[in-house]
């Protein structure tokens, strides 16, 4: 559990947070008592498969959850005040003044039928309360930022290319001056090229403006490119917590070992690159004990009757049977 | 740019010239010689004589191909739409041109208000999907689609008119009513309500399930989401960002129901002797005054192919898209 | 999109038939469009049976526009016939009239599409040219003019395969002038179809063109053309009920649309006949919303993703 009276320089916290949601009378978890916290500026990434909960954990922070999702439990705390994630209209205020998102695949993100300018100088006038003339101004000082020349703003996001457009989503998502962003797969849809050069730009200009950032993905590399954190999510939970460094050189969780090395690295002459054997996990009917149990290498008995908890381990925090012993040791040692 | 406007030109003058050659083929094809038919109901009593010196006079002894057909071409484009059977000597186009006034009326001011209410409701249903109103107005609106305007008509006519005698459910105006007085207007709006009621209840549903469908696709959106975490209110997002959007398949759909349009507007003008192009088509239909069919066909074709055009052309101006 | 398959096995069939009913089923709208389409039909196939052979002026048996009674339950019109014998006989002149005048609609608009989808090039460009005419120009307008000139042509006078020439003419009319929007979608429905691999296969194995279309095209055409079946069905009744009621119906043979023509012309309206109106209204009504809903549940069924009327 996280006290806020402690972490005074934490910019977000969210505390046990669990989201279910309701589909033809059939609940499921998509996020399973989520805690974590991020301090103003951080950079985190939180990686897992399709259905990990990383896209509801963000949704949720955001609070954007589509309306057949309900929070079964725990909060989110902003600046220390607790966030009315539940409550759309309670949340406006909040939104992208002080949170903004880009999206993943900006074709769909934009609206098709109004020139970018407008859509980057809108939330300008309607939360800062610019007048026309200005915000326009700004939103075209923000195309420079991103190094789009200023004149393309008259264009359409269809006549722009996809990083052009994921880069007027990131001038957008700037507008406000927001202290925390969210990606959501940004780079997921472009080439690799591409993907680099919005990763740098997104790195640079979060540190040069002092924003955090959450960066949502399934591939753990583009995490190694401008994030210092890093929390790895499986079925709902968060399984390994770790910094950028350290989860790269010793993973912790068996998840997270088998996820690095499902990354290609021509640079270390591998040629195979290794998939994960096995199906992700069904989120209505859940694995017993750790939901990785049935695909993991390292799989003991007590795996599949007692969920781990995630325990501090270093410098980080893992969820996984194999380090219990030790952390039962620092526990005792504690008391 | 230029490009699609010349697709769409050249789309409209292809269907117009197939009206054209469909309106002179198909009056060419009745049986018995044009020249007597032209001449009217009294076959029997015109000679062999008078029928051949018509023939000369009308160009009929010439063939059909080129000479009739430029004839005709150039005769119709000249707004001459040869003369009535019915109406001995008339000349078709005055006919028509006496006639049209009433319908636009009708058929405008029953268009307007079917569009009004029908792109709010459907809008408003689409956007608070699964709602009471959102059921209640896709039921009504099936119902209503699936209704002929023209026996709406015929039961405004029995609950208005006949039991409670609010409304006159006949004709344009009351027999001695004063000319160019204040009456005469709301006499005339008064035999115009029923009508226009009619006509524009068998549209609305129609825009109604066709706005709906167009804002639910609308909602599920990305940039939808895009707004909402902009912060936008419920009616910022719905005005900004939807509205425009859930616009563009509605105005295809707008002109491709303009069958139903003509068929209501055309129907109800005989259930109420409405004035205008309806009530002369019943009458050309009932008389088989043909050239005046024709005429009316051509004006249908006309309006309905300069419909599609300003709608397409229209569509451009909402969608940047198709604009290239 | 649909997913096709491309074969059945007998039990894979069986299994698919069976969620797409449960599916089907499952729409409020489809099991009400469904009940009162079997309840039409029925009444439709047997009218001799249910009230007796068709009345007319000689052999009418009440008073002149009786309201409703025991003995007439749905009333009489102008010259004492009995209402409801007239709309039960009625519903099998209109529905045959809109189902001939479907599947005619269906048969030169799946042939259209699918000739302009196989063969593309100039036979696409000039099928689709055609195609967008009608597409325009609505059946009702086309109608209008057709139907009048091609009944004098033919003269008045004999039955064609048991109808009356004014009808049969217009259910050929109606069939004729209401395929475009079926052959725009079967076209697109085509372009990709020709692309699947199980074409390829069919072609290297030596199928003619001809064969390919039938054998392999066509049936996963199925869907789309009963989906938008339903809804020609509805356009049909409106344009033929329109037509008839501006005369180009035949009394002798009376289908709703000339029974309402019939009571505009006694002057029902004016009158208060509100029976008489009313019940070949209702039916129109009733059978054509059935069509609609049934042909939105079909399509909500076969392409969950949207679906606008026309």
């Amino acid at each position: 559990m996280i006290d806020s009276s402690q972490h005074k320089g934490s910019l977000l916290e969210v505390d046990g947070l669990s989201v279910d949601y309701g589909l033809k009378g059939v609940s499921s978890r998509a996020i399973d008592r989520i805690s974590f916290e991020l301090r103003a500026g951080e950079a985190v990434g939180l990686v897992g498969e399709s259905g990990s909960g990383k896209t509801t954990t963000a949704m949720a922070i955001a609070g954007l959850l589509s309306p057949n999702a309900r929070i079964s439990s725990g909060e989110v705390r902003y600046r220390g005040n607790r966030l009315p994630i539940d409550h759309d209209a309670a949340m406006r205020p909040h939104r992208w003044s002080e949170t903004s998102v880009v999206f993943q695949g900006a074709m769909n993100a934009l609206n098709p039928v109004h020139r970018i300018v407008k859509q980057i100088a809108e939330p300008c006038m309607l939360k800062l309360g610019m007048s026309r003339g200005e915000a326009n101004a700004r939103a075209k000082e923000l195309l420079e930022l991103v190094g789009i020349p200023a004149d393309r703003g008259a264009a359409y996001p269809h006549e722009l290319s996809g990083g052009m457009r994921q880069r007027v989503m990131i001038a957008m998502a700037l507008a406000c001056r927001p202290s925390l962003i969210i990606g959501d797969e940004p780079t997921t849809a472009l080439d690799v090229i591409t993907q680099a050069q919005i990763l740098k730009l997104l790195g640079e200009l979060r540190s040069r403006l002092n924003i955090a950032l959450i960066l949502i993905t399934h591939d753990l590399s583009v995490v190694a490119e401008c994030c210092d954190r890093v929390m790895i999510m499986y079925s709902g939970r968060i399984v390994e917590d770790g910094t950028v460094a350290e989860i790269f050189a010793q993973p912790k969780h068996p998840y997270t070992r088998l996820l690095i090395e499902s990354i290609p690295n021509p640079a270390s002459g591998k040629k195979i690159i290794r998939p994960i054997p096995g199906d992700p996990p069904n989120l209505v009917n859940r694995p017993s004990g750790c939901a990785f149990h049935p695909r993991c290498p390292s799989a003991m008995g007590i795996c599949a009757t007692e969920l781990p908890s995630l325990d501090k381990f270093g410098q980080g925090r893992v969820a996984c049977h194999l380090h219990r012993s030790s952390q039962h040791d620092k526990v005792a040692a504690h008391a | 740019m230029s490009r699609r406007i010349g697709r769409i030109l050249l789309r409209a003058v292809i269907t117009l010239v197939m009206v054209a050659i469909l309106n002179f083929g198909l009056f060419r094809v009745i049986p018995g010689d044009p020249a007597s038919l032209l001449l009217g109901g009294a076959r029997t009593s015109v000679t062999d004589e008078q029928i051949e010196a018509q023939r000369q006079n009308w160009g009929l002894d010439r063939p059909l191909f080129p000479d009739q057909a430029l004839d005709y071409l150039s005769a119709t484009l000249q707004g001459d739409l040869g003369y009535s059977f019915k109406f001995r000597g008339r000349h078709v186009a005055d006919l028509i041109l006496e006639r049209l006034p009433a319908t636009i009326v009708l058929v405008g001011l029953a268009q307007f208000i079917a569009i009004l209410c029908g792109v709010m409701l459907g809008v408003y249903a689409g956007w608070r999907r699964g709602g009471a109103v959102d059921h209640a107005a896709t039921g009504v609106s099936l119902a209503l689609y699936s209704t002929p305007s023209f026996w709406l008509g015929m039961l405004l006519v029995v609950i208005f008119s006949t039991a409670l005698g609010w409304l006159p459910g006949y004709g344009a105006y009351s027999p001695g009513a004063n000319v160019g007085s204040l009456d005469l207007a709301l006499d005339y709006l008064r035999h115009l309500a029923l009508p226009v009621t009619a006509v524009a209840l068998g549209l609305i549903g129609q825009y109604v399930v066709v706005a709906r469908a167009a804002m639910s696709d609308v909602v599920t959106e990305d940039y939808m989401v895009t707004a909402r975490a902009k912060g936008l209110t419920g009616g910022q997002m719905l005005m900004r960002h939807a509205f425009r959007n859930a616009m563009l398949p509605v105005v295809t759909l707008i002109t491709l129901n303009l069958g139903y349009v003509v068929a209501g507007a055309i129907t109800v003008e005989a259930v109420f002797a409405w004035p205008g192009i309806g009530g002369l088509t019943v009458e050309a239909l009932n008389a088989r005054d043909y050239p005046v069919l024709q005429g009316i066909f051509l004006l249908l074709g006309v309006s309905i192919v300069m419909a599609n055009l300003i709608a397409d052309l229209a569509y451009g101006l909402l969608d940047p898209r198709v604009r290239q | 999109m649909s997913k096709s398959t491309i074969r059945y096995s007998g039990r894979t069939r069986a299994r698919a038939i069976k969620t797409f009913l449960g599916q089907f089923l499952g729409y409020g709208g489809a099991q009400l469009g469904l009940l009162c389409l079997v309840f039409f039909l029925v009444t439709a196939a047997m009218p001799n049976i249910l009230v007796g052979p068709l009345q007319t002026a000689i052999n009418a048996t009440g008073d002149f526009l009786a309201p409703p009674s025991g003995q007439h339950l749905l009333g009489t019109d102008e010259v004492g016939r009995d209402v409801l014998n007239l709309v039960v006989h009625g519903a099998r002149i209109s529905l045959t009239i809109a189902l001939l005048a479907t599947v005619i609609s269906l048969v030169v608009g799946t042939t259209v599409g699918m000739t302009a989808g196989y063969f593309g090039r100039w036979v696409d460009v000039w099928l689709m040219r055609l195609t967008d005419f009608f597409f325009v120009m609505p059946s009702f307008v086309l109608a209008l003019v057709i139907t009048p000139v091609v009944l004098e042509v033919m003269g008045r006078g004999r039955e064609i395969l048991g109808f009356r020439p004014s009808l049969f003419v217009i259910l050929v009319v109606i069939g004729m002038t209401s395929w475009a929007f079926v052959a725009r979608v079967v076209r697109s429905q085509t372009l990709s179809l020709k692309e699947r691999t199980f074409v390829d296969r069919a072609r290297v194995a030596g199928s003619s063109n001809f064969s390919i279309m039938v054998r392999h095209i066509l049936p996963n055409l199925v869907p789309q053309i009963a989906a938008n079946g339903a809804l020609v069905v509805a356009g049909a009744i409106y344009v033929e009920t329109s037509l008839s009621f501006l005369g180009l119906g035949d009394p002798l043979q009376p289908s709703w649309g000339t029974l309402l023509s019939l009571a505009q012309r006694a002057g029902a309206a004016s009158a208060g006949a509100w029976w008489y109106l009313g019940a070949p209204g209702v039916c129109v009504l009733t059978v054509s919303l059935s069509f609609v809903l049934i042909g939105n549940a079909l399509d909500d069924t076969f392409n969950p993703r949207r679906r606008v009327i026309p």
